[in-house]
């Protein structure tokens, strides 16, 4: 029978040698096709998700998944392909090993829409999207009106996935509204949180189920341009979305007339400079008409006056693939997962001090304690939880006790943190939160674009005073300024990252109160991390010396003993 | 069309910015950042006021840059605004300690001291980055000086700190500055602004220096006349024409 | 690396002389020369027609951008929030302890450079650096001695 071996092939999985697997399994398919009668073949899949266990490699149709494969467990896989699966390889469940991926535990809790697709098939073929029904939603949005498609997804109660969960198909209709051409669609796929990567597993998993996204959303509201803007660094997911532009032109998707519509659209691919502030739409379009990144002052949204001040729609990478899925299917189905006020599921990057790391895509309404403790396992290394933060940078630290709280948009919003994009960062009881309001406020610091007075001042201010309360120099009055300065910052700032960049320190304040009181009156940090003033000593180890000696014999081999001066340096 | 402002009705023109209005009818909202020939840009964030909707619940908007509408409520000392503003002006004031001016008054009028008690960085730092001089360069078709980096790293500089090519040393600039942050030396034959030295025209009439060389070259096409106008001071000039006028 | 003055030409137009390509530009001629030289920043600023000061503040804003030369090898470290919580400043001491570089800095004989990015996009396996475009996760301190190590070794064999 015919055996296909996807090989994931996702950052994570790359980074522990995916790539390796890859091609060690072409080579031994090579080297044993006399002995093998099998027809196999490998593909190279995005993300799997279960990151931490790397690499993942699926066996389908079977559908056995081995768990951190090496290069040299290849042959043994490919030899027990009509056999007796590898047992050491698989998933070691309570019960025996589990050789389906749905029937782990990191797995059987999620519900897989928006990455329906990310891991089964081969990013780069668009015959492999097309087996599964891709590009069907845009045969079926030529045929329907406009109105109508607005309406579906209307139905769906779909909200943006970016971070502010503006519901997606009120935003087109405004768009669609305006009489003034051309309109522009933009994805926004600079996806700069840190802590968050489920875009960019959309991105390279899935290009064109993202794509097919984009192209509905202009025939809804009626542009005829689209831009890509992608984070320069993330350098697969450029190369992916290039691929499947070309791929849909070429398949007639895009172009002057869509299938033979008459309808035409063009799309291309914007790299992004590295800049967190635009992932802030109106950031994000002074960036595309090659200025610098700072949001606009005016009152005008860019549903209305966007892009070269013509209605433009910015949706973001996730959103958007939820598109096809909501035409095909169509938007009362989908509206059948979730919560009354937050629909469909919602893709998590799980990380920090979790057991299972990775990408988890939950319904919306799946409680934290579920998510964390049965798809994540609970907590590394069998301490303490502490927090989880939500929303990234901008967002807030949970406790313990609002565990059982309901994902959902207005709830987290309601306990001070936010969806953001997704990220979700566990954190244990060696993490010091008095720390991380610190780490998360000198990353804002860093990122605001520096415009106006609260954003660039109060968060200059914050991080100052947060520097000092962990250098054991904090006075009690200290939280008062703090105080103050989070709600001229939440209130007067011009854009959504000065209005949320308090969260990350009132969402502490108001659940680790005492860690700060420790801090500032009894100069102690519980969790061991803040130096409070006293300096640490570093003591070099044998491996250490070594490689400073193999350092300087490199530089006297390669460079000389006379090194080149900086300025002089060429490659 | 007629808005609220702290209780007196006042007329509001379409296409107005609520600071404008204001000011119109007599009501002083505090800015920085603001300037009658620049486009307003919404940075210093002094001219906030309190919106108030039809059931009452009030939202902090920026006057500078919100365009008014038909029935709007607005306050602009309410407690939250002049709590606001204290600790905008106490930013402002701990970030550029050496600031002269009007950043000087509104810290008198809301009773704000910058003794060091957030910042104690940046004891010389005269600027408040209100990017008045930026635009005003902009304006003029120069573009010689930017704002560059980004966040708390922000400064105006000339490009790679160096002296401006697209500079004529019209200290635009300068004048627009609230806070006289940006250095101009004017002796009678040189003057010497961004790192950069200009040699100075002297009026034909009264001698003294009035514009830079690069300066009136950059006038050269725009100004009808050019030889016989833009040899005297301004001063001079009206006289000049004065005088033509009547031979 | 400076470019070549018909080299540069040619990667300036494959782009139309419009302001909106500029960060597109800039990011080609850093992919080239690794790092912005000032010439070059200079000459796409006249093609795209655009202020030199706006170049220049194009440049220093985004973050992508370096103005200066950096080492044949670049290591970026992400210091993101999930590599934050574990510890990522102790991999950066014991880079700084093996290579002397803090971030942003590039050794004297451009070899290397060490910059701290705010995500890789790798967040499961954290902590997470990247030399060049490898990355490695889990990152211990030996991990860190011998991916330097193997990179000496490869350039003591090349010499």
């Amino acid at each position: 029978m015919k055996k296909t071996i996807l090989v994931c092939c996702g950052p994570g999985c790359i980074a522990y040698g995916g790539l390796d697997v890859a091609a060690s399994f072409r080579e031994q398919i090579a080297t044993l096709k006399m002995d093998v009668k099998l027809e196999t073949v490998i593909k190279q899949t995005g993300c799997h998700g279960f990151c931490s266990r790397g690499p993942l490699v699926r066996i389908m149709p079977d559908d056995i998944t081995y768990y951190r494969v090496k290069p040299r467990d290849t042959e043994e896989i490919l030899k027990s392909l009509d056999n007796k699966p590898v047992g050491r390889l698989l998933y070691h469940g309570v019960g025996g090993n589990i050789l389906k991926q749905q029937e782990t535990p990191f797995y059987s809790a999620q519900k897989k829409l928006a990455l329906r697709n990310v891991g089964e098939i081969d990013p780069k073929n668009i015959n492999d999207y097309k087996a599964r029904g891709g590009y069907e939603a845009l045969r079926k949005a030529l045929t329907m009106e406009p109105e109508d498609i607005i309406a579906e997804i209307e139905k769906s109660g779909l909200r943006g996935r970016g971070g502010a969960g503006f519901p997606t198909g009120l935003k087109w209709r405004i768009a669609a509204e305006y009489d003034n051409f051309p309109k522009y669609v933009i994805m926004n796929g600079d996806e700069g949180d840190p802590g968050a990567f489920m875009d960019r597993a959309l991105m390279e998993g899935d290009p064109h189920g993202v794509l097919e996204g984009v192209i509905i959303c202009a025939l809804a509201v009626g542009a005829t341009k689209g831009y890509l803007y992608i984070r320069d660094e993330y350098a697969l997911s450029l190369q992916s979305m290039k691929d499947a532009l070309a791929d849909a032109e070429k398949a007639g998707f895009l172009g002057d007339s869509i299938l033979g519509s008459g309808r035409s659209l063009h799309i291309e691919v914007v790299r992004g400079g590295g800049a967190f502030v635009c992932g802030e739409s109106t950031a994000l379009i002074e960036s595309i008409e090659g200025s610098i990144g700072e949001p606009r002052a005016t009152f005008a949204y860019p549903t209305e006056q966007g892009l070269w001040n013509k209605p433009t729609i910015i949706n973001n990478v996730e959103t958007f693939i939820n598109i096809p899925l909501i035409i095909d299917e169509g938007g009362a189905k989908f509206a059948e997962t979730g919560t009354p006020t937050s629909k469909g599921t919602k893709v998590f990057s799980l990380a920090g001090k979790v057991r299972n790391s990775g990408l988890v895509e939950a319904p919306m309404g799946m409680t934290m304690r579920k998510i964390i403790f049965e798809i994540g396992g609970g907590i590394v290394g069998n301490r303490h939880f502490k927090a989880v933060q939500t929303g990234g940078p901008s967002g807030g630290a949970l406790p313990e006790s609002l565990l059982d709280l309901p994902i959902d948009f207005d709830t987290l919003v309601r306990y001070g943190s936010m969806m953001g994009s997704g990220g979700m960062i566990v954190m244990d009881d060696w993490t010091c939160m008095v720390a991380v309001a610190k780490y998360n406020i000198e990353f804002l610091a860093k990122e605001s674009c520096g415009a106006c007075v609260p954003c660039r001042e109060g968060l200059r201010a914050l991080s100052m005073i947060l520097t000092r309360i962990c250098e054991g120099k904090g006075e009690p009055v200290d939280l008062e300024i703090i105080k103050s300065i989070c709600e001229l910052l939440t209130q007067t700032s011009r854009c959504g990252l000065g209005k949320t960049a308090a969260n990350p320190v009132m969402s502490t304040l108001k659940y680790f109160p005492e860690e700060y009181e420790e801090h500032i009156k009894e100069k102690r940090c519980r969790a061991g991390v803040c130096s409070m003033g006293r300096s640490t000593v570093v003591t070099d180890s044998a491996d250490m010396a070594a490689i400073v000696a193999m350092a300087e014999a490199a530089r006297k081999v390669s460079y000389g003993v006379q090194s080149k001066d900086k300025t002089g340096a060429e490659s | 069309m007629n808005i609220v402002i702290d209780g007196k009705t006042c007329e509001a023109r379409p296409g107005e910015y609520l600071w404008d209005t204001a000011r119109r009818n007599g009501i002083d909202i505090p800015a920085l950042c603001r300037h009658d020939a620049l486009p307003g840009r919404g940075c210093c964030r002094l001219c906030i006021v309190e919106n108030e909707n039809a059931v009452g619940s009030r939202s902090v908007i920026v006057s500078c840059v919100f365009p008014v509408t038909e029935g709007l409520k607005i306050h602009t000392r309410s407690e939250k605004i002049i709590r606001f503003r204290r600790i905008l002006l106490k930013l402002l004031i701990e970030r550029a300690p050496q600031a002269e001016g009007v950043l000087l008054d509104y810290c008198r009028e809301y009773g704000v001291a910058g003794n060091g008690e957030l910042f104690n960085d940046n004891t010389n730092e005269k600027c408040i980055l209100c990017n008045r001089c930026s635009r005003a360069c902009q304006e003029l078709g120069n573009s010689a000086i930017q704002v560059t980096q980004r966040g708390i790293d922000k400064i105006v500089a000339s490009p790679f700190n160096e002296p401006s090519p697209d500079c004529i040393g019209c200290a635009a600039c300068a004048r627009v500055c609230p806070t006289g942050a940006i250095a101009c030396t004017d002796t009678r034959e040189q003057r010497t602004i961004w790192n950069k030295t200009f040699e100075m025209v002297k009026c034909a009439e009264c001698g003294k220096p009035f514009a830079t060389a690069e300066e009136l070259e950059w006038m050269k096409p725009k100004i009808l006349d050019f030889e016989s106008n833009l040899a005297y001071c301004p001063r001079c000039r009206g006289r000049h024409v004065a005088n033509s006028a009547m031979v | 690396m400076i470019l070549k003055e018909e080299r540069l030409t040619q990667l300036l137009q494959k782009f139309p002389p419009e302001r909106r390509q500029s960060l597109a530009v800039f990011q080609d001629i850093q992919q080239e020369c690794g790092y912005l030289p000032k010439e070059h920043i200079i000459e796409a600023a006249r093609y795209l027609k655009m202020p030199l000061a706006e170049a220049y503040a194009m440049v220093t804003f985004y973050r992508s951008f370096s103005l200066d030369p950096r080492g044949k090898y670049v290591i970026k470290v992400c210091d993101g929030t999930a590599c934050h919580i574990k510890n990522v400043q102790g991999r950066l001491d014991c880079l700084k302890r093996i290579l002397n570089l803090d971030p942003g800095e590039t050794d004297k004989d451009g070899l290397f450079t060490v910059e701290t990015v705010s995500c890789l996009g790798a967040c499961a396996i954290s902590p997470v650096m990247k030399v060049n475009d490898v990355y490695y996760g889990n990152l211990t301190e030996e991990k860190i001695y011998e991916i330097l190590a193997d990179l000496y070794r490869k350039e003591m064999m090349k010499a």
